[in-house]
């Protein structure tokens, strides 16, 4: 029975194709989402982890730095920095701000950077200076793309113009484009002088990252400190939480999608070869047999879908990073597996209503021509 | 005739017409739900900005923006721009993004603080503030922790009570939250949060008030001269500034994912048709044999899609509808804007075209269709 269900795919090939597509497009757009929420979450972490400090110390009450406000008094850091324990110490000011640049807004987090700035400063140019000076500004190398700014060009943070100094790489996102600027541009900005966003502290070696937060909380009240694990994952938990809702919304409305295409393919292949069944029934085959035809066929349609939508996304995925740079996708496992998951799940609903027809099959069909 | 033939080839097989009414349904209605979701964004954006019940909103010079960004005016501007004539109230609000966290679960928050104007328009539950320490948060907000009427919220271990839970609050997958200047310095002071309170957000944006009879552009050129310090918008024009920003971060994902449906809905469309092409094709080659052109037969294949789409796209924007309706009660936060007449509109045309390039496949095994196989049954 099962290589007849095969053949009988084989011999419908064009139909089955078209619904292949369907069913593989259903995936993607449930991939696609997903995958828009993972992109956009490694970038509002890409800042953080690059910077990889030891400890982060903030804000009493803040905990994270995506969409968060944290200010603490500039003296804080001379305090951690004559600690015994602490190797490094640097300081960075930051602000949610639209950045407006060829003509366009972008929602962008803007960081001062102080002078001697080393791990806070972009990890890796495109071209252009690593740390601006006072009136200049380092931006994505993906803004300078859509925007057509160039270095030398300008652009404006709230009511400052600023001059472009360099170009940074892997900075740019959807939602968080970092751009840096010189701490006293954006203390000005921000009119906070004598005031600083965040601090990162780096532990002499043999000092555990426990024994530093120690350190920084017995030197300094009103303060969060957070090591670097718990501070990126904050951030990406935040930021994952936020699509949560919509991901599963998406997971949903394309599983329906691939359920409907699906069942009837089935139900079409079934309608079209009503006579086999037939025979298949007046041969004396069991109604688990034909269900079981049934169920392949659809077990087969369901999962060369989903294996089509992952060649799909293998191939276009790349293509949209680097055409449309604006949207980061990020595939992750996890997704794949629950993919895999929701394709057993479509593929059980979609042979309902074809299991149905079949049993309504009546064997003397086959005598009728 | 032809569309008498394909209505009573239609009404023929009602159970299959009907099946494959529902399948072209709901990949339209799939279309709706992003273009009702991309809307609903650029909605909730804009009556976060119109719902202030300002005449003309004043911002830091150079902020265009009332959702995410920072504005800080001075001090002296309100009392410099009450003065002005035409203006009857300057109303003051700071907007305040925190990160409200609850057993373990962090959600950012944007805080509106006012004085006079600029509470929520509509109260789902409970009053607005009368007392200290109360706060009114967004109906999303309520629902994502469990919030009730009365229960403690904390922020930065401030705790508020919740007098009132609102509705349309939220705006670019963030719950706003309303509390009292009073407050504002409250919760400054008492969470110790930084010694200095100069270098936080006190007053962000004023709301003005003008006279009838006054024009506010106007007013507008009479506050920038003024006060330089700050600029004068309509409260249509920074709404729909904020628009334009979501419309720049969000568009080009909108756009790749209403692409792929549309890709589905031609997928879907090309399956039905061909199937239904395959199982007519004793019919169209009598049809072939008696001298109906490709043309003739091609047309067919048309209307009985449009047919099917009109019939379908009701369907679509019920099944849309419920979809968006069932969105909104499991996650507030969302606003899915199927009925717009954008959206409609827009998924209704693009239907009837993608549907000519469903009808492709169609076309091709009609052109090869031999009229011998009518003889063959």
């Amino acid at each position: 029975m099962i290589k007849w269900s095969l053949k009988l795919l084989l011999y419908e090939w064009v139909t089955v194709l078209a619904s292949l597509h369907g069913i593989a497009f259903s995936f993607l757009l449930m991939m696609f989402f997903s995958a828009v929420f993972s992109g956009e979450s490694e970038r509002i972490v890409a800042y953080p982890q690059k910077v990889n400090a030891d400890a982060w110390v903030m804000q009493k009450g803040v905990s994270n730095m995506h969409m968060a406000i944290s200010q603490v008094w500039d003296w804080k850091e001379d305090r951690v920095r004559a600690l015994q324990q602490v190797d490094e110490v640097e300081s960075i000011l930051y602000l949610n701000a639209i950045v407006n640049a060829g003509e366009r807004n972008w929602f962008s987090y803007i960081v001062g950077l102080k002078k001697r700035a080393k791990h806070s400063a972009p990890w890796e140019m495109h071209s252009g200076k690593r740390v601006p000076e006072a009136g200049e500004v380092v931006i994505p190398e993906v803004m300078s793309r859509l925007t057509g700014l160039n270095i030398g060009h300008e652009l404006m943070i709230v009511d400052r113009k600023f001059k472009i100094a360099g170009l940074s790489r892997h900075t740019f996102s959807m939602a968080n484009s970092i751009v840096f600027v010189s701490y006293s541009d954006l203390a000005e900005i921000m009119s906070s002088q004598g005031s600083i966003s965040y601090l990162m502290v780096w532990a002499k070696p043999g000092v555990s990252v426990d024994q530093l937060k120690t350190a920084i909380h017995n030197q300094l009240d009103k303060v969060s400190v957070v090591s670097q694990d718990e501070f990126v994952q904050n951030d990406y938990q935040m930021a994952m939480q936020m699509g949560v809702e919509v991901t599963v919304m998406m997971s949903i409305i394309s599983s329906v999608l691939a359920v409907v295409i699906a069942g009837y393919t089935c139900s079409l292949l079934i309608k079209r070869h009503a006579g086999n069944f037939a025979i298949v029934r007046a041969l004396g085959f069991k109604h688990t047999d034909i269900y079981i035809s049934v169920i392949f066929q659809a077990v087969v349609v369901t999962f060369s879908g989903l294996l089509l939508s992952i060649l799909f996304a293998a191939l276009l995925f790349p293509l949209i990073n680097y055409f449309v740079p604006a949207v980061t996708l990020i595939v992750r496992a996890e997704t794949v597996i629950n993919m895999f998951t929701m394709a057993i799940i479509i593929a059980v609903f979609s042979v309902i209503w074809p299991a149905r027809q079949v049993t309504r099959i009546d064997p003397m069909k086959v005598f009728y021509s | 005739m032809i569309l008498n033939i394909v209505i009573r080839q239609l009404a023929f097989k009602p159970l299959r017409t009907t099946f494959t009414v529902f399948a072209i349904a709901c990949v339209l209605s799939v279309v709706l739900v992003l273009e009702g979701f991309r809307e609903g964004i650029y909605q909730q954006i804009r009556t976060i900005v119109l719902n202030r019940g300002a005449d003309v909103i004043v911002s830091q010079s150079g902020i265009s923006n009332l959702i995410a960004s920072r504005s800080v005016l001075p001090q002296l501007s309100r009392q410099e721009i009450e003065s002005i004539d035409g203006v009857v109230d300057a109303h003051p609000i700071t907007t305040l993004p925190v990160i409200y966290t609850k057993n373990d679960r962090s959600m950012p928050v944007y805080i509106v603080v006012y004085d006079t104007l600029g509470a929520p328009a509509q109260l789902e539950r409970g009053r607005h503030i009368e007392n200290a320490k109360e706060i009114i948060i967004d109906e999303s907000l309520a629902f994502e922790y469990g919030i009730h009427l009365q229960d403690d919220f904390s922020v930065s271990e401030f705790t508020f009570t919740v007098s009132g839970i609102s509705k349309n609050t939220s705006a670019f997958f963030m719950p706003f939250a309303f509390i009292k200047y009073d407050d504002l310095i409250d919760l400054y002071f008492e969470s110790d949060i930084v010694g200095d309170i100069s270098t936080l957000p006190l007053l962000s944006f004023l709301l003005l008030k003008v006279k009838p009879e006054y024009s506010l552009e106007k007013i507008m050129q009479d506050v920038e001269y003024r006060v330089p310090a700050v600029d004068a918008w309509l409260p249509d024009k920074l709404a729909e500034n904020d628009v334009d920003m979501s419309r720049s971060m969000l568009g080009p994902v909108f756009g790749l994912m209403i692409s792929i449906s549309y890709m589905v809905c031609v997928l879907v469309i090309s399956l039905i048709m061909f199937s239904n092409t395959q199982i007519r094709k004793y019919e169209l080659a009598v049809f072939k044999s008696m001298g109906f052109s490709f043309l003739r037969m091609a047309l067919s294949v048309l209307i009985e899609v449009f047919v099917i789409l009109l019939l379908a796209l009701p369907f679509a924007f019920l099944i849309a509808s419920f979809s968006a309706w069932l969105i909104e009660e499991m996650a507030p936060i969302y606003l899915l804007q199927v009925a717009n007449p954008g959206p409609v509109i827009r998924t209704t045309i693009s239907a009837l075209l993608f549907s000519l390039i469903g009808c492709l496949l169609s076309f091709i095994y009609i052109a090869r269709l031999e009229p011998i196989i009518a003889f063959r049954n």
